[in-house]
């Protein structure tokens, strides 16, 4: 019955009710559905910055991946590449040499980052395939073929089928340069590699740079992103010589502070959001608690213990928070699924915001994480439970004689 | 009476202030210009050494006033017929294996050219030194001079001080010293091996020095020079770079 | 042994600067199955004196005995079962609980000293058949009258049998006629089941009913009759 004089007394002021419960309903929703987007921003800039570029780790000798010094390169051994295909968390892995110079079409010349691969190990690791916007990505056995960011092409003039030069130094002193056919154009929306990454045979790059059989880097793309660095550990063991297994944590470091910090922050945001919540609530209980003065005189006076009191105030907070948790757990769920699956561009009003070597794409795109509902859903509670203990002491504590006469 | 006084003492002291800068200034201009004159034909060999490979070319270049400057190698192999063309502010390169030209891009004027420690920015600029820095007399001896110079307010420079050493009698450089926007030594350059070719005294060896990689040097030996050579404007086209007469 | 017993009671309360003395060394003893009415003008302390009965208030000097027990200095919840078990109360303003149904009203306190549901049910049918409240079971207070409320409020306050049921003012919200009629229903309660009835009243039809009338002045007993 305790229950039930509870329940009817959150129904008493119907319109009071309502508007509690739906800043409730309405606030932990939209905390669900912001914790969604923010998830979303951060895999979004990890993505950006691992599966269009690094890869989840990278295998590259000595110091490489500091300073990208050219002689700091390897040959690959059939030993190691059989270990990485034996390696059940390797989804795939892509053999690199990399080359910094002048790409040049006609009149137009600018500055590139040409990345020598295979095409077939390439597209395993990066996904610079699902952003093109012409032209194809690099066949097998291609062997001058590009495929260029869009800005870089834009600065060049050059579309689809055009040839460009190449010029660099090469790894004797000689002046390396060459000729390349654009085969296709990509664009991810990150202007570090849209205005500068370009992708070429291999093949063709060892022998500009005159680096028979070497390589810069091995990337590698594995199963869960956020264990990378155990896996780089224990890959480390394995390797041989100057050869080190880097995760994209250690290459970039701005990019796993912002990983670490993300849990820190959604409890920040909670407990911000939270606390402005709590205090509506708060009132609203206080308000309905100093109503019922006389009531709770009476219920005291026909032998009602305080503890009794405090417990039915508590049932009446905790219900209400109960249905507002069940209520806004299935919004913010709603809303976080159209999110996820239809999101919105952002791309008209917004250009993409580059920061810790990761991407933040113009678009709201949310990914469904169990902690984003359940710290909200908790939160709530306890929020719930914190401001109906005020009221529900005041109650208990009051004097009968004197709460009866209260008019 | 007081201003009357300031002037009388004043500018007697300005005048030789002036007189002094643009003797500085007039010593710099004939330094940088040491090897082009009003226009030259050389030859040079230039060795490029670095922690990986040394290399030896051949070249040979052609100048006209401040701003033309034409140089191709002759060797190696390899690399015959790959030339530079400096007109005004634009550097192009011509590289015979593909046949094309390709304009350098102002970002990419900090590059080495042709492998050497010498970088696109040194041709075109090296020649306005004289007009972008103010130059100042650091000390003086019965043998040198050591100039200083600091670039002008807005100057479109790329040192923040460089530092000339410079013997007197015949006026020749000993050691020039780059120093970058942190005031740090970056690169020198030593001039020996004075001779006097075609009527005028200068050192035939020049070797350029980065003070961060002390294993590295690009030394430029020239085996000919001739000035006041007949030369036209229209001698510096992009035809020419690409060797076509 | 006196089913009430005030010993040398005095209540002061402090009002402002100033102290008021509701009731001054009163001494009173009420038997069981007694039917008594504390008379007097408003101010007498006739309230006062039901709230220490009542175990609601503590005196400032005295002693407050019910049913052989010593009231004074008791924490809260102890006062709260005392009340629970010994004491029903009726309100001049009823006070009934309007989220509640009229059943559940009257069975309040039996739910809260535990009473399974079923007997909680069984006790309240009898009361309401009792009171002449039967069929209202279900109303809400909001959907009774003023005499009908105040039935239920007796319901609630007999519903767990207790030592003794007050009531202050109890006429007082209402016209004559239920006033009357509310009046014959206690004194057939009193005389039926032997419940003892502690009431105020300003009010000479109530107090010609009454089986004592006690009247008190400025806090003191005038007389006892």
């Amino acid at each position: 019955m305790l229950w039930q004089l509870a329940l009817r007394n959150i129904w008493r002021n119907r319109r009071r009710t309502l508007l509690t419960l739906s800043a409730m309903v309405i606030s932990s929703a939209l905390l669900i559905l912001a914790l969604g987007i923010f998830s979303g921003m951060l895999k979004d800039m990890l993505a950006s910055a691992t599966e269009q570029y690094f890869g989840h780790l990278v295998i590259s000798a000595g110091d490489y991946q500091d300073d990208r010094d050219m002689f700091a390169n390897f040959s690959s051994s059939q030993a190691l590449e059989e270990q990485l295909q034996r390696e059940p968390q390797i989804r795939g892995y892509s053999k690199r040499l990399r080359s910094f110079g002048l790409l040049s079409q006609q009149r137009n010349s600018g500055p590139a980052e040409l990345l020598g691969v295979l095409p077939d190990q390439e597209r395993q690791v990066t996904n610079l395939h699902q952003h093109l916007v012409a032209g194809s990505y690099l066949q097998p056995g291609d062997s001058a073929g590009a495929v260029i960011g869009s800005g870089l092409a834009r600065r060049l003039g050059a579309e689809v089928g055009d040839s460009l030069v190449f010029v660099t130094q090469a790894a004797d002193g000689s002046i390396g340069n060459d000729l390349l056919a654009v085969r296709g154009i990509f664009s991810t929306g990150v202007h570090r590699h849209d205005n500068s990454l370009v992708l070429v045979p291999l093949g063709w790059l060892q022998q500009l740079l005159v680096l028979p059989e070497r390589l810069h880097e091995i990337a590698v793309k594995i199963e869960d992103p956020l264990r990378a660095a155990s896996f780089a550990a224990r890959l480390q063991p394995q390797l041989e010589g100057q050869l080190q297994a880097l995760d994209w944590g250690q290459m970039l470091p701005e990019m796993r502070e912002v990983v670490a910090s993300y849990d820190v922050s959604r409890m920040i945001i909670v407990t911000i959001l939270y606390i402005a919540t709590g205090l509506g609530i708060l009132n609203t209980f206080f308000m309905s608690v100093m109503e019922r003065t006389r009531e709770f005189g009476v219920l005291m006076a026909i032998g009602m213990r305080p503890g009794q009191v405090r417990r039915m105030v508590l049932l009446e907070t905790l219900s209400m928070g109960a249905i507002s948790l069940f209520a806004g757990v299935i919004l913010g769920v709603l809303l976080s699924l159209y999110m996820a699956y239809v999101g919105i561009d952002l791309s008209g009003t917004l250009s993409p915001i580059t920061y810790a070597g990761g991407t933040i794409l113009p678009r709201l795109h949310a990914v469904l994480e169990p902690a984003n509902i359940l710290y909200p859903a908790l939160s709530l509670l306890l929020v719930c439970l914190l401001a109906g203990f005020l009221p529900a002491n005041r109650a208990a504590r009051m004097q009968p004689v004197v709460a009866i006469r209260e008019e | 009476m007081k201003i009357f006084l300031f002037c009388c003492f004043s500018l007697p002291l300005l005048a030789t202030q002036v007189l002094a800068e643009l003797n500085l200034r007039e010593l710099i201009r004939t330094v940088e210009q040491q090897y082009s004159g009003d226009s030259s034909q050389t030859r040079i060999e230039m060795t490029v050494k670095t922690g990986h490979w040394e290399r030896h070319l051949e070249m040979e270049s052609w100048s006209l006033g401040r701003e033309r400057f034409l140089v191709r190698i002759l060797a190696p192999k390899k690399e015959k017929g790959v030339a530079t063309l400096k007109v005004e502010k634009e550097v192009w390169n011509y590289l015979p294996k593909v046949d094309r030209v390709i304009r350098i891009p102002p970002s990419m004027m900090g590059g080495a050219w042709m492998g050497s420690h010498i970088t696109n920015d040194d041709l075109v600029k090296a020649n306005h030194i004289d007009q972008d820095y103010d130059f100042r007399l650091l000390s003086e001896d019965q043998q040198s001079w050591t100039i200083e110079g600091l670039p002008k307010p807005n100057a479109p420079v790329i040192w923040g001080k460089i530092v000339y050493q410079l013997q007197k009698q015949p006026l020749v450089p000993q050691l020039v010293e780059y120093f970058d926007e942190e005031m740090i030594l970056v690169r020198q350059i030593r001039f020996t091996d004075v001779q006097t070719v075609d009527g005028r005294t200068i050192p035939l060896q020049m070797t350029v020095l980065p003070v961060e990689k002390p294993e590295e040097k690009t030394v430029m030996h020239y085996r000919q020079l001739d000035f006041d050579v007949d030369l036209q404007k229209e001698f510096f086209s992009l035809r020419q770079l690409k060797g076509r007469r | 042994m006196p089913l009430i017993e005030l010993k040398s009671v005095s209540k002061i309360y402090p009002l402002g600067s100033q102290q008021v003395i509701a009731v001054d060394d009163l001494s009173l003893s009420i038997e069981a199955g007694e039917f008594t009415v504390l008379a007097g003008p408003s101010g007498s302390g006739k309230t006062t004196l039901l709230n220490l009965i009542g175990c609601l208030d503590e005196p400032s000097r005295g002693e407050v005995w019910l049913d052989g027990q010593e009231v004074g200095g008791a924490p809260q919840p102890q006062l709260a079962k005392l009340r629970l078990r010994k004491i029903g109360f009726i309100f001049q303003s009823y006070n009934l609980i309007p989220v509640l149904t009229a059943a559940e009203n009257a069975e309040f306190t039996l739910m809260l000293m535990g009473v399974p549901k079923s007997r909680r049910r069984q006790r309240v049918v009898e009361l309401f058949a009792e009171l002449g409240l039967a069929g209202l079971e279900e109303r809400k207070p909001s959907d009774l009258s003023g005499g009908q409320q105040q039935r239920v409020a007796i319901a609630r306050a007999m519903a767990s049998q207790p030592a003794v049921v007050l009531a202050d003012e109890p006429t007082a919200s209402l016209d004559s006629q239920a006033s009357e009629e509310l009046l014959a229903l206690m004194r057939r309660l009193n005389r039926e089941q032997g419940a003892t009835f502690v009431f105020s009243s300003h009010d000479p039809l109530v107090i010609s009913r009454a089986q004592r009338v006690v009247t008190l002045r400025d806090g003191r007993l005038e007389s006892d009759r």
